[in-house]
């Protein structure tokens, strides 16, 4: 085959234009860190780095749900445990206050203890957690609870629930229902406002046999008040067992595609430095061989 | 018929060749450099034998002629590689722009509107009272259509250049067919005489492997060295001296169509049948990759329109409104927030019954739920992963596009060598050339001289 000056100028310039190509890429390998810099560097890979990337928003969404349903149930659970404090203070109250004895004054006294604790219960019913009543239901804008003049309470509330979405479609449902706390007398449970209601009716009743009958009366709904309560309580355990479980699950899961991301995306420097180091020796050897090639030929040795 | 003289025009012949051959070489050396030029050889014949009494004698060199050394095959080799290099490059290029619009790296992409607007919904459905979580659900939602309604405009945008591009390039193929006709008669005049029009064969070579690289032509040189040069399934474009003008004009869907001129004054649109060249290419990235593109943001957009449209209506927005569509549009090109959400985000349906109002966060989980439920490319793909799809997608499209743009063009450069070998002027060979041209000229002087000194020696002879 002849070989003429233009093949060998052409092979030169092609194969300088290859390898400072190939330099580049690892140049941008490594200032940018990362093995795919466009989908076309790896379309698997870089299909694979975006679906890890949309799990990441997904996992990050539901991590911090997950968060704020735990201190929602938090808020709850500290809550009713107030309610149920001041319940039992009410109970001991009506169990001391019914036994024979006890002078005018001091169930007068003790019926403004007890109106103190029923305003009180009724405002932690009306209690808000980051902007919303917890206990309205799906009536979240307004308080649920509200007392007329005769000293009735009445739900303003809806039915309903505190919904967090977990991954794959699941949920907890957090009992937002302020009736099945607190009022739900027409199922069985207790109304705690009327109970305390009537406490105060009767430690202000000036006939002290009758208002003993009517305080009596109340004690045994005051103690199904703070079963309910504590039933209400020990429904939110397991969901709050089960925020926790997914919580941690959903860090360990995201620790695992924040790694997966990294092995597809991340460049390997050293190997990526090595391989420049490689293309470097590859063109200057090149530049050389041009160098000492294309110069000479036969009318450097014509005198 | 031996005779001095004799001895004298053989060194005149001798002189006058080997001087010929030294501007041939000269030549040579002058166009090494010259794209497409082929290397010329002088034809060497001794001159016409004459009867001598020794017997037939020849006195003196003659040059045959100056011929052109190339290989005729390589040259259609070269244009069709050249057609098939030409139309990758033009694919890989436009190509990338499809990937750079595509980006999802800069945090505006597709997919990371897509995660936003489910990300919104989340939010909603833990808070659906919330006037914050529901301002940002409108804009969430505002975006992501503008993303979608984005790219399927700058792929449009895309088709457009290339209507561009295009139109350029059919002047140029114009212009190189009007080239191509000039060097036609030109070279049928020159050889007319029997000589051989070296160098207008080398330009014509030259503009063909041009015109190769823009559109696939198929030539062939008739007996009168003049050639014919047909595209898109053998439609003449050039024939001796004549030319077919192509032309470019809008079609049905506003994308412009190639017109080639019948003899009755009518056109053929000959668009489909153009395969190769940077014209095939742009072709093929403007009516089939782009058109695939655009069909998938299409099935997205439609997604949006239909699933997610159904789950919203049948859902309660915070001042009890119902029934209301969270997107408007028909498609990818004109995909929007509709305007009565976009001003009024308590219209957004997070309730799934009149009386959960405002409280409800059902429906907010009923749309939440649509982002990992398989609902497009046929009931395999999630939004976001259909998203993902139409990057890899891209993706793959360029990497096939660069590999053949890579490989077309070493084979195209393969094909060049070979011709190169052949017909590449070597510096090394012309200098050897100019040195035995000189010697024989020297020598042919020194025959001159000789006669001369005979013929005074002669003269002598009779003073």
């Amino acid at each position: 085959m002849r070989i003429t000056q233009t093949m060998m100028a052409r092979m030169f310039t092609g194969a300088l234009r290859r390898q400072t190509q190939a330099m580049i890429v690892q140049q941008e390998r490594i200032a940018t860190q990362k093995r795919i810099n466009r989908p076309s560097d790896d379309p698997a890979g870089a299909g694979r780095v975006l679906s890890g990337r949309a799990a990441l928003a997904g996992l990050e969404k539901y991590a911090s749900g997950i968060q704020q349903g735990k201190s929602r149930l938090e808020f709850n659970e500290e809550t009713l445990k107030l309610i149920g404090d001041l319940v039992r203070q009410a109970r001991r109250t009506a169990e001391e206050k019914s036994a024979g004895g006890v002078s005018a004054e001091e169930r007068a006294l003790a019926a403004t203890t007890i109106q103190e604790i029923a305003d009180q219960v009724l405002q932690l019913a009306n209690a808000r957690w980051n902007g919303e009543y917890v206990f309205g239901g799906d009536r979240k804008d307004a308080a649920p609870f509200v007392r007329d003049e005769d000293g009735n309470v009445t739900y303003r509330g809806e039915r309903g629930e505190f919904l967090i979405p977990l991954p794959g479609g699941g949920r907890v449902a957090v009992d937002a229902d302020g009736r099945n706390y607190f009022q739900n007398a027409s199922a069985g449970g207790v109304n705690l406002f009327d109970a305390l209601r009537d406490l105060v009716a009767g430690l202000e009743n000036p006939d002290l046999a009758e208002g003993t009958v009517q305080i009596r009366a109340v004690i045994e709904p005051l103690e199904r008040a703070e079963a309910q309560l504590r039933n209400k309580r020990a429904e939110v355990a397991p969901q709050a067992y089960r925020l926790q479980a997914t919580g941690e699950h959903l860090a360990r899961v995201r620790a695992a595609v924040q790694a997966a991301i990294g092995r597809d995306e991340d460049a390997d420097v050293a190997q990526a430095i090595v391989e420049l180091k490689n293309l470097e020796v590859a063109y200057e050897s090149t530049l050389a061989a041009a160098s000492r090639i294309l110069q000479p030929s036969l009318v450097d040795f014509l005198r | 018929m031996t005779h001095l003289f004799g001895v004298l025009s053989t060194g005149t012949s001798a002189l006058l060749t080997q001087q010929r051959a030294i501007n041939v070489t000269g030549n040579n050396i002058a166009n090494v450099n010259t794209p497409g030029y082929s290397r010329q050889r002088i034809g060497l014949e001794t001159a016409l034998p004459v009867a001598t009494a020794a017997g037939m004698m020849s006195f003196g060199v003659v040059a045959r002629g100056i011929e052109r050394v190339y290989d005729r095959f390589l040259g259609v080799q070269i244009q069709d590689a050249g057609s098939k290099s030409g139309r990758w490059e033009a694919q890989q290029a436009a190509l990338e722009r499809v990937e750079a619009l595509l980006d999802e790296n800069g945090g505006w992409g597709l997919q990371a509107a897509l995660s936003d607007f489910f990300g919104s919904w989340h939010d909603l459905a833990l808070k659906p009272t919330g006037e914050v979580e529901r301002t940002v659900a409108a804009a969430a939602a505002g975006r992501l259509a503008e993303a979608v309604r984005g790219r399927a405009e700058a792929l449009e945008g895309l088709r457009r250049e290339l209507d561009a591009d295009l139109a350029s390039a059919l002047e140029q193929v114009n212009r190189l067919a009007l080239q191509v006709a000039e060097l036609n008669g030109k070279i049928a005049r020159a050889e007319l005489g029997g000589e051989a029009a070296n160098d207008y064969r080398d330009r014509r070579d030259q503009v063909l492997k041009e015109l190769s690289g823009w559109i696939d032509i198929r030539s062939c040189e008739a007996a009168d060295g003049q050639v014919s040069v047909s595209v898109a399934g053998g439609r003449p474009l050039v024939e001796s001296g004549n030319t077919w003008a192509l032309r470019v004009e809008p079609g049905g869907d506003g994308h412009g169509r190639i017109l080639w001129p019948d003899l009755d004054g009518g056109t053929t649109d000959i668009t489909d049948a153009v395969r190769g060249g940077r014209i095939g290419g742009t072709l093929a990235v403007r009516d089939e990759r782009l058109v695939a593109y655009r069909e998938r943001l299409d099935e997205l957009a439609r997604g949006l329109l239909d699933a997610v449209n159904d789950v919203h209506a049948a859902g309660y927005g915070s001042d009890g409104t119902t029934g209301t569509a969270l997107f408007t549009g028909t498609g990818a090109a004109d995909l929007r927030l509709n305007p009565a959400v976009e001003s009024d985000p308590r219209l957004l349906a997070a309730s799934a019954t009149a009386a959960g109002v405002p409280g409800n966060a059902e429906n907010a989980m009923r749309l939440l739920a649509l982002r990992e439920t398989p609902l497009l490319r046929g009931g395999t793909a999630t939004f976001e992963e259909a998203a993902q799809g139409l990057v890899s997608l891209v993706g793959f499209d360029v990497q096939q596009a660069r590999a053949q743009a890579q490989h077309e063009g070493d084979m195209l450069g393969f094909l060049e060598n070979r011709r190169e070998a052949v017909s590449g002027v070597s510096l090394d060979e012309e200098m050897v050339n100019l040195l035995k041209y000189q010697a024989a000229y020297q020598a042919a002087a020194k025959l001159v001289g000789l006669a001369d000194d005979m013929l005074d020696s002669l003269m002598s002879m009779v003073r």
